[in-house]
This record gives C-alpha cells, structure tokens and sequence, in this order.
C-alpha cells in the first residue's frame, strides 16, 4: 500500500519532471516557471525545499541528478536552447543556518538552436558524460574530462535522428558486454508514420555511435523512454511512453554469430502493450530492481507494472495522482475509492481498470 | 509540409482571408508596417523598400518605392511606419539621420515626399500620431525625439530625453497628447507632446536597453516594454506611479512587441539576435508561449498584426530576406507538447508524481476547457475576452510513500546487512541465509540456500529428511527444521569444509581425499540409522547404498596410488547399479533415466540438459540417491544464478557466487560475474550500505571488481608529535623518531579508529580500550588517571 503525501511544490506553473537523486533522499523539481528546487527529505520523511533559483529563461523540462561520485551535481534543460549543469556548494554561509543551499551553475551548454528537450547523465562507469536531444532532433553527447573540473564540457558526439527528439534513455548497464547505448524518442507529431524510437550503440571501433535499431512498431509520438536498471541481465528492457504504455526485451545476439565490428544485433520483443490509461502516456519509471514499471498518463494516474514469473505483464496497481483533500473529498463523486482520504486507492489488478475512468 | 489551413474572418465591412504564406524578398527586411486596410504591407530595410499586396494565396509586389539611379542613404531604412488614417502617407526613418515621408498620392515614379535631417545620427523609429494626420515623431540614436507637422518643412518641437539613445517612440492610444519613449540605459519616459521642456513621468523598466515598446490598444494605459534583459514587461500608465502588472521571460532579448488584436492579454515578441522565432504570450502565463512562429531561419526585424481588430493574421520580415504571414491556427503551441506530468521512482519503492492539476483533478471538477488539450484557451478566449483566464496550470506534487513490506525494497536493505557470505562453514552460511530470507518472507530464496546446502555440503541422507519434511508441512516449517539441522549436521558441515580446504591445495593426495570422504560417510550413516522420520524403504535402499560405497571405496584406499580423475568414472558406474537395485518408490523411476544417460556417457556435464527439465525436487532427490559429485550441479547452479540475475535479484545472484566461491566460479564467465559484481555494488552504494559493499568488493575474485578497493584511496598521515605529515616509511615519523599514535593496551600503531581520553591523552584502539575499561578505569598507559571515555 502506498500513503500519499501531498508536497506543496509552489511552482508557478506546470512542473514537467521530478528525480530523486541516487540515494533516493533528494529531490528535484522543474517547471516551466524556469526554475528548479531541490527538496531533501527529513528524518520524519517529510520533504523540505532547501533550495529553489532560476535555472534557465524558459520552461525546463528536464532536471537529472549525476552520480554522487561527482559531488551534489544536477542538469537540466529548457525550452530556452540551453542545458545547464548545477553544483551545490558547501561552505557556511548564511544560507545554511536557514536550511538551504547553495547551487552555482557550473556551465552552460548552448550548442542547441531548438528547445533541449531532454538531458541524461551516462551511467557512472562511463566517466561523466551527459546526453542532451533538442527538437531539432540532434543527440548531443558531452563529457567533462576532469570529474574535478565540471565547468569544462567537450562536445564528443553529435547524432542526428532526423526527427525532433523528445527523450533519451541510457542503457545502464555496466557490464563490459554491453556497449555504451542510448534510446532516442520523438515525439514529433507529423502524420508520416516513422518510426519513433532509434537505438543507437557506440562503436568501440570507429568511436562513433551508430545505429543499432529503429523500433518500427512506434510509430506515434513518444514522450518518454527508459532503460529497465540492468542489474546483470544478459538482455535490457526498454519501457516506452506513447499512446501507450510498451514494453520491449532487447536481447543481443551473441557476439560470435555476427559479424564483428559491426553494431550489435538485437533480438527485440515486445512483452507488454497496455492502453489502460485510454490517452497520451507521459512517462514511465522504473524501479531500482527493473521489476516494475510505473507510468502515468492524461487520465491523471499512475499505473505500475509487474511481470510475473511466466514473463507476463499485468498492472499490480493504481495511484489517482490527487493527493489534495480540497479537489478529492468535495468534489469527488462515490465512484471512486479514494473518497475524502489521501490514501490513493491500490486496486488489484484485474479489475483495476475502473477506476481509471 | 504544406499548411494549408485558410482563415476568413468578416470585419466589418472588409474580409480577411488568407492562409500561411511568405515571399522572398532581395534583401534583408528591417521592418514592416500594414496599410490601415490590411491589404498591402510595407516593408523596409537597408536596400529594399517595397510595398507589396497580401492576396489570398500570395504577396504581389505592387510597389517598389526604391527609384533613382544612385542608391541614397536617405533609402537605407531602420523603420517604416504607415499612417493609420491615410492610406497614403508613409514615413521612414533612415540610417543617416533623415526622417522622409512619402506620398503614394504622387503621380510621379518618385513618391518622396518630405525630408527632415535634423537628427544627426540613425533614426531608430518613427510614430504617426493615431489621430491627428499630420504629426509625426522620431526618436534617434542621439537621444533626442522630434516632433513634425507635415505641413511645416521643420520639426515643431524637440525633446530631450537627456539619457541615451532613444529606441522606441509610441504614441499613447488612450492620451491624445501622451507619447512613451524607450531608451538604452534602461528608461522609460512619459512625455506630454505640449510640453517639450522636461518628461512628465520617467521611470527605469528593465537592466539595459529597452527595445521597443507598445501601448494596449483597448485603451487601458497598459504599456508594454520589452528589453535586452530577456523580459517583457506591462506597465499600468493610468495609475500615479508606473506600476509593473505583468513580466514575460522570454528566451532571448526582446527587439519588437505587438500587443494582439482582440485578445486583452497577447503579445507577439521577436528578437533580434539568437532567436529566429516569432511567440504570442499570454501575459499571465509569463513562462511559456501560447503560440509560437517557427518560419524564419534568421532574426525576425519586424512583426505586424495585419488587421487592428484580426487576430489570426500576423506578418513578419525577417533578415533572412523574406516576408511571411503567419495563421495563428498554424501556430506551433509549446504548452501543447510540454509533458503536462513527472514521474520518477524513489529508491524503496517510492513514487513521485507531479501532474497537471487539471489532469488530477476528479470528473466533476474538470471543466471541458480548463486542462482539455484539444481545446487551447486562446480559442476559448476569443469567444468571450471577460471569461476569467483558465490557463495558469499548475501542478500537484505527491510523493507516494510506500508502506513497509508491499514492494518496498526494505528487504534489500535487511538481508545485504544480514547475509553472512564468508567466514563460517559453508552450511552454515547457506542455514544462516536460508534463515535470513525466511525470515523475511522470501521462501523461494531460502529455498534456494537449503538446496545450495544440500548440493554443495551434505553427501548423506540428510537431504532426504529435510526434503520430506517440506513435501509434508510445507515452507511455513522451515524454520524449527532449519535448527534441527543445524544440530544434526555440524559435523559433516565441518567435515566437508575441511575437505574443501585441503582439495584447494595443490599437493593433495588421493588418500586424504578418499579418507576424510570415507569417514564422512560412515558419519552420516550412524546419523540417518538414528534419525526417526525417514521412511525405511528409503532408508533401506539408501543405507544399502552406501554400505556399498564404503565397500567399493574401501578397496580405492588400499590402491592409493590411482590418479585422481579415476574416482568420478568409478563412480558412475556404481551409482548406476544403486538405482537399478531398489525397486522403486515412483519419485526413483521419474529420474532412472538421468543415471542411464550418466552411465552411458560418464561424464557429468552431459547430465545437465536432462536434468535441468527436473524439478528441484527431483534433483534432490538424484543427488541423495545418487551421490552426484556437486560439479554435477554446477552448470544447474549456474543456471539458477542466472535466473536470479534476470528476475531482478542480483543481490542473490552475487551471495551464491560469493558463498559458493570456488564451486561454481568457473562455471560462469568473468564478464558476467563483473557484470553481477558492479551491479550489485551500484545497488548497495545506493542504499548507502557501504560496509557491505566493501565486504562483496574484498570477497569477489574478479580482478576488475577487487581492484575497485584500492583505486583512488589515498591515506594522508600527520606525525600526532610534530603536525607534519609522515613520508612513507610507514608509521614512525622521520623527525620525532617515534611511532604516531601508539595503542595504549596493545603498544601497536593504530590505524584506524583511535579513542583517547581527552584527560590524559592516552587512547588506543577503539575495541581494546573498550575492552581495558571493562576491567578497570584507570588509564592503561598507567599515568593514574581515571580515564572517561564518553
């Protein structure tokens, strides 16, 4: 069972991500009030803003937490052409008696001329890296040479999608067999069914990245994508947010079979299509473990996935994404379970679909 | 793509109909302006000056008012503005100061009508009066504004801004006599055109220059400034002090703004540098665009709404040389494809979840426009302007904290901290697991810990006991059985760990091999003669078993010179006559297959894909019956790592690999293992178990996992004597000639958690003092001090 805990963000208009930071116990916001906040959650469990400043001066859709490893360091982008790296300072100050923090904008990357709609650090083990995906469908990769030195980004890689991105996903997993990947979404909206979702693995060879798969089966817009957590899987999972909710199984084809040099074989899958949420999904989560898939939609809930152990994929759960007592108990009719309490309803599976509606 | 959306709008007496559409022009645009009846527009710029009519489906050029042989300057325009009331009267302003106008009434080719040079330096903008026919301001670089009567041959009046460079000029819509002028350090200045000698009302409205300006045109003395500081500002004029009502941040600096017919709270911005694109704000959602113009590839110079009383049609020149107009219905709408929700998933199972509130909130709630995509509010707002504005969206933010135990990855947490992997017999540290995840609920995990257990330590029978058992009482028993065996099987545990250890030697001899195994047996035997709940006819079968191989092994130990490999295929076929003896309770004619395939081809790698279709169970069973060396098992164990490794669970996937060591290690290639290695680690870093993390880095064989530990450590040593740092010759500092920081019990260097008393100074290793305050208090460097330690 989940309580809902209702935070009174006060942004000043829509917030288009939230990320907990590694450790789980920080919290990012952005809006498209251009600015960011970092909350940090209390012994109690309650969430405090410790810091709240304009990043950028337009909407920012994106905010991503680095690996600890490189200190308190979040990115983010903006409709504004930029994507900007953040780094909390510690030092005493007067700031910190009143319990929040410091963040000084490390650098700036202006590289885009369209809207950087989406910002990802590469897995740890990569070094420090991020990729950045604008509307005018470049994948930008960057890298900071000196972990040390994070004002200093090197543009190392340009790729082209031909399509206005709208997401990028990094494949996570660190085992050496896997070469560093990353999954391109687009959600542009023309009526010529392309497909949306690009694979595109880097090629220890040429060091550059290239195509390794098109998904030709998604052809309407993606808002969302994201890599399972690939705790030493030999395949990974690819959970996509279009007009519904897909999950796809990207196993490698064994190494000795293909030609070497070339881009990985895959051997792609989809496991799960879901439509429950009857309209757009926006975005899709993955627990620490890869074993469930949380997405949300325009219906306004949140609906989270569990494969069971035939490899089926069934909804474990729905969460209404109203935690406020005000619009809930006043104005909510009796058809829904959640009456007057902020307990979001948990509905078993099977007749779950309900209360979507 | 082709847009081909059209737009007819009836306006009075004139129609307006058109579709999105541009020309190219030769040269670069620095402003436009539209004739009063919205059918031609004027554009001008350095080298073109030309009018051109908007039909329906294209611009015609009508007129090119750039004639004469030699270029003048006096042609090189910075703006151009066409009279409001006459349809013939236009004025431009020029780069080298000369403000001209032109009649198109002329009959000549040459429309030129007046010259004014009185500016010395670029006119920036000029302003027909709305009314009046005949008054014309200029506003220049030299910071002064000049009024004209076209009738007149020189200005009527001069104003001083006494600031710098004027950018904007604007007569006031509502003020007949009021006009606002913008300026670059930042000013805005009221002026009442009757009174030239000092400004009525100046106030700073933006850091840096302020661009351009425009008054509302619905006659509510709003004015709106725009600035290179990114922002548009409205200002209330009608109130005493310039109050500022609303503030757009745009994305880069501000050079035109054009409130939008019609609609009270739209403005069209461009810029003039970096940004290419034309946006319509609603003031009152200052971050994002209701619409955006996304046509031009260089700085758009100027925009226009083509219609006073039209807000659909919108033109824009651009220094990309061309001329568009823009529907407003093909406008792309940043709010529409802006992700309306964020959802990200916390480390125990949390959900964070921030979503549009319209998109939460209930049925009833949901007005049909409020958050409806389909359903802009701009269209909304043109049906009815007095509609209180819906389109402000905010967001609600929840966390959904997860209870302990449904799906909550507390259980991560528990059983890292309280797995033993190393350090204890390997039974022992399978029970101990086994007990740990039952503990926690996970039965199939413990499950796994008793099979491990049962393949990899216990030869004997005991399998067998504690198979029964859980086919009878099921895993709810699991727990009194675990501590039965624990007892039972102490023994053979050590036993077989001891014969782990001298198998890892290199110089092991048969004989000692065959000797302890022998001895086991013989163990286990007295044991399962005593134990009460197997069922004879096993016991029977499994005892004859045995005897047997203690017969056959016996006569090996007399030959103790065999080579080692001879044992495994002696042993096939004796197992294969065991299985053939017993006539069979039914679970050992399931699996008499298995031992004629081992017997047929005596090796045990060979078994695996039989027995892999076997359920565990069987397997057991194969084993207790059959006495399968573990190697057997190895590659089913295998499999099984793997599969945990799939489900998610590599926690598991390492513990085995880790307790199982040497066992299976091989079995699996390295890569995998890393990879299982630096997930796991990854997964403990997060959950801040950093002790055990460092416990799976110390006990993992994978070099590339091992040498994670000693990367990027370095140790900094200061002498506690002399405050200077020591050089690496270890721990005694080169000047002080004396060892830092000496335990005071054990008189050795600590190095790592040293506690000292803060009366005397003396300290020493944590536990050692620990251990000395237990029995005394008095210092154990023995100064007499009665130490405390808090």
């Amino acid at each position: 069972m989940f309580v809902a805990r209702s935070i009174a963000a006060d942004h000043k208009d829509l917030i288009h991500d939230v990320s907990f930071d590694f450790h789980g116990r920080r919290m990012a916001t952005c809006s498209s009030d251009q600015s960011v906040k970092v909350w940090d959650k209390s012994e109690s469990g309650e969430w405090h803003c410790t810091a709240s400043w304009k990043t950028h001066s337009g909407s920012v859709w994106r905010v991503t937490w680095a690996h600890p490893e490189f200190g308190q360091v979040l990115a983010s982008c903006s409709f504004d052409r930029t994507a900007a790296v953040w780094e909390e300072i510690v030092g005493e100050s007067n700031d910190k008696l009143r319990g929040q923090s410091h963040w000084v904008k490390r650098t700036t990357l202006v590289d885009s001329r369209t809207s950087v709609t989406d910002v990802k650090f590469a897995p740890k083990h990569m070094g420090l890296m991020l990729a950045t995906c604008s509307a005018d469908g470049i994948v930008r990769i960057y890298e900071a040479p000196d972990v040390m030195n994070l004002s200093q980004w090197s543009l190392q890689h340009e790729i082209s999608c031909k399509l206005s991105c709208s997401c990028i996903s990094w494949n996570p997993s660190s085992s050496r067999a896997h070469a560093p990947m990353i999954a391109v979404g687009s959600d542009d909206s023309s009526p010529n069914a392309m497909a949306k979702v690009q694979i595109f693995e880097y090629n220890e060879n040429t060091r550059k990245y290239a195509k390794a798969e098109t998904l030709l089966t998604v052809t309407d817009p993606v808002h969302d994508i994201a890599f399972a957590p690939n705790l030493g899987r030999s395949f990974h999972i690819l959970a996509i947010a279009t007009k519904d909710v897909r999950i796809f199984t990207l196993k490698p084809v064994r190494k000795e079979l293909t030609s070497s040099g070339g881009p990985t074989k895959f051997e792609i899958h989809i496991v799960a299509q879901f439509d429950n949420h009857n309209s757009q999904v926006w975005r899709v989560s993955w627990n620490i473990t890869g074993t469930v898939l949380a997405s949300s939609g325009d219906d306004g809930c949140v609906r989270l996935w569990k494969a069971n152990y035939m490899d089926n994929w069934k909804c474990t759960g729905i969460l209404k994404g109203n935690g406020s007592p005000v619009n809930g108990s006043s104005q909510q009719g009796n058809s829904n379970p959640s009456v007057g309490s902020n307990i979001p309803s948990l509905q078993n599976s099977l007749n779950g679909s309900s209360a979507g509606r | 793509m082709e847009k081909m959306s059209r737009v007819t709008t009836a306006l009075g007496g004139s129609v307006l109909t058109g579709r999105t559409m541009h020309c190219h022009l030769d040269a670069p645009a620095n402003a436009i302006s539209v004739c009063r009846d919205a059918a031609q527009v004027v554009v001008a710029g350095r080298s073109i000056f030309k009018i051109y009519a908007i039909e329906e489906e294209q611009f015609v050029e009508k007129l090119n008012l750039r004639v004469g042989r030699k270029p003048s300057l006096n042609l090189s325009c910075a703006d151009v503005v066409w009279h409001q009331m006459d349809e013939n009267l236009l004025a431009t302003a020029a780069t080298n100061g000369v403000v001209v106008t032109w009649n198109l009434g002329r009959p000549s080719r040459n429309k030129q009508d007046q010259l004014f040079t009185e500016h010395k330096r670029t006119v920036n903008k000029v302003c027909f009066h709305p009314t009046e026919a005949h008054v014309l301001l200029s506003g220049s670089q030299d910071g002064f504004m000049k009024c004209f009567d076209l009738r007149r041959k020189d200005s009527v009046s001069t104003f001083s801004g006494q600031s710098e460079s004027v950018r904007d000029v604007q007569f006031s819509i509502r003020d007949y006599f009021t006009f606002a002028s913008t300026f670059e350090n930042g000013n805005v200045q009221l002026w009442d055109i009757r009174r030239p000698d000092r400004c009525e009302r100046m106030f700073t409205a933006h850091n840096g220059p302020v661009f351009c300006c425009d008054w509302h045109p619905e006659d509510r003395g709003w004015l709106a400034t725009g600035g290179r500081d990114k922002m548009v500002k409205v200002w209330d004029m009608a109130t005493h002090r310039a109050k500022e009502v609303h503030c757009v941040q745009t994305i880069a600096s501000v050079a035109r703004v054009k409130w939008r017919p019609e609609c009270r709270h739209h403005l069209a911005t461009c810029s003039m540098m970096v940004d290419h694109n034309v946006y319509v704000w609603d003031v009152r959602r200052p971050f994002v665009p209701a619409a955006m113009f996304e046509e031009h590839r260089d700085v758009t110079t100027g925009i226009a709404w083509r219609h006073p009383h039209d807000p659909s049609f919108l033109l824009s020149g651009s220094k990309d040389s061309t001329l568009y107009q823009h529907l407003f219905r093909d406008a792309s709408q940043p709010v529409e494809r802006a992700n309306p929700e964020g959802l990200c998933y916390g480390l125990f199972g949390d959900l964070a979840f921030a979503a549009k509130e319209s998109l939460v909130a209930t049925e009833s709630g949901r007005k049909p426009y409020a958050g409806d995509r389909r359903h802009p509010i701009f269209f909304k707002r043109k049906l009815d302007p007095a509609e209180p504005f819906a389109g402000l969206a905010s967001s609600a933010l929840n966390v959904f904290e997860i209870e302990p135990g449904s799906g909550s990855m507390s259980w991560f947490v528990d059983t890292a901290e309280r797995y033993a992997l190393a350090g204890r017999p390997l039974a022992e540290l399978c029970d101990h697991n086994a007990k740990v995840a039952r503990e926690l609920g996970r039965n199939q995990v413990a499950q796994t810990w008793t099979m491990l257990r049962i393949i990899y330590c216990s030869p004997g029978l005991v399998p067998t006991t504690n198979l029964n058992h859980s086919m009878g009482k099921g895993s709810s028993c699991g727990l009194p059985l675990m501590n039965s065996f624990n007892l039972k099987d102490m023994a053979p545990g050590l036993g077989s760990e001891t014969r782990l250890d001298r198998s890892k030697g290199d110089t092991r001899s048969d004989t000692v091999l065959l000797d302890s195994s022998a001895t086991l047996i013989t163990n286990e035997d007295n044991e399962e003669t005593e134990g009460s709940d197997v069922p004879t006819d096993y016991l029977l079968g499994d005892v004859e078993g045995e005897d047997d191989e203690l017969y056959l092994l016996d006569p090996e130990h007399a030959h103790s010179e065999e080579p080692e490999y001879v044992l495994p295929q002696e042993a096939f076929p004796l197992r294969h006559e065991i299985v053939d003896t017993p006539p069979g309770p039914e679970h050992l004619q399931d699996k008499a297959d298995s031992p004629h395939v081992s017997g047929s081809e005596a090796d045990a790698a060979s078994l695996v894909p039989v027995d892999s279709s076997f359920s565990l169970i069987s397997v057991s069973h194969a084993l207790c019956d059959s006495r399968l060396p573990p190697d057997f098992f190895s590659a089913l164990v295998c499999d099984m790592l793997r599969f945990y490794a799939e489900q998610g669970d590599v926690q598991m996937a390492v513990s085995v690999l880790i307790v199982l060591g040497e066992r299976v290690r091989k079995d699996i290639d390295e890569q995998t293992q890393e990879h299982w290695y630096t997930s796991y680690i990854d997964l403990l870093q997060r959950f801040c178990l950093w002790n055990v993390s460092n416990q799976v880095v110390k006990l993992s064989t994978s070099r590339a996992i091992s040498c994670l530990n000693q990367a990027s450590t370095t140790l900094h040593v200061n002498c506690s004597h002399c405050k200077r740092p020591m050089s690496s010759r270890g721990w005694v500092c080169d000047r002080c000639r004396r060892c830092a920081s000496m335990c005071a019990v054990c008189h050795h260097v600590v190095k790592g958690l040293f506690v000292w008393c803060q009366g005397c100074s003396h300290g020493g290793h944590l536990q050692h003092i620990m251990k000395w305050l237990e029995g005394s208090s008095h210092c154990p460097a023995g100064c007499g001090h009665l130490c405390e330690y808090s």
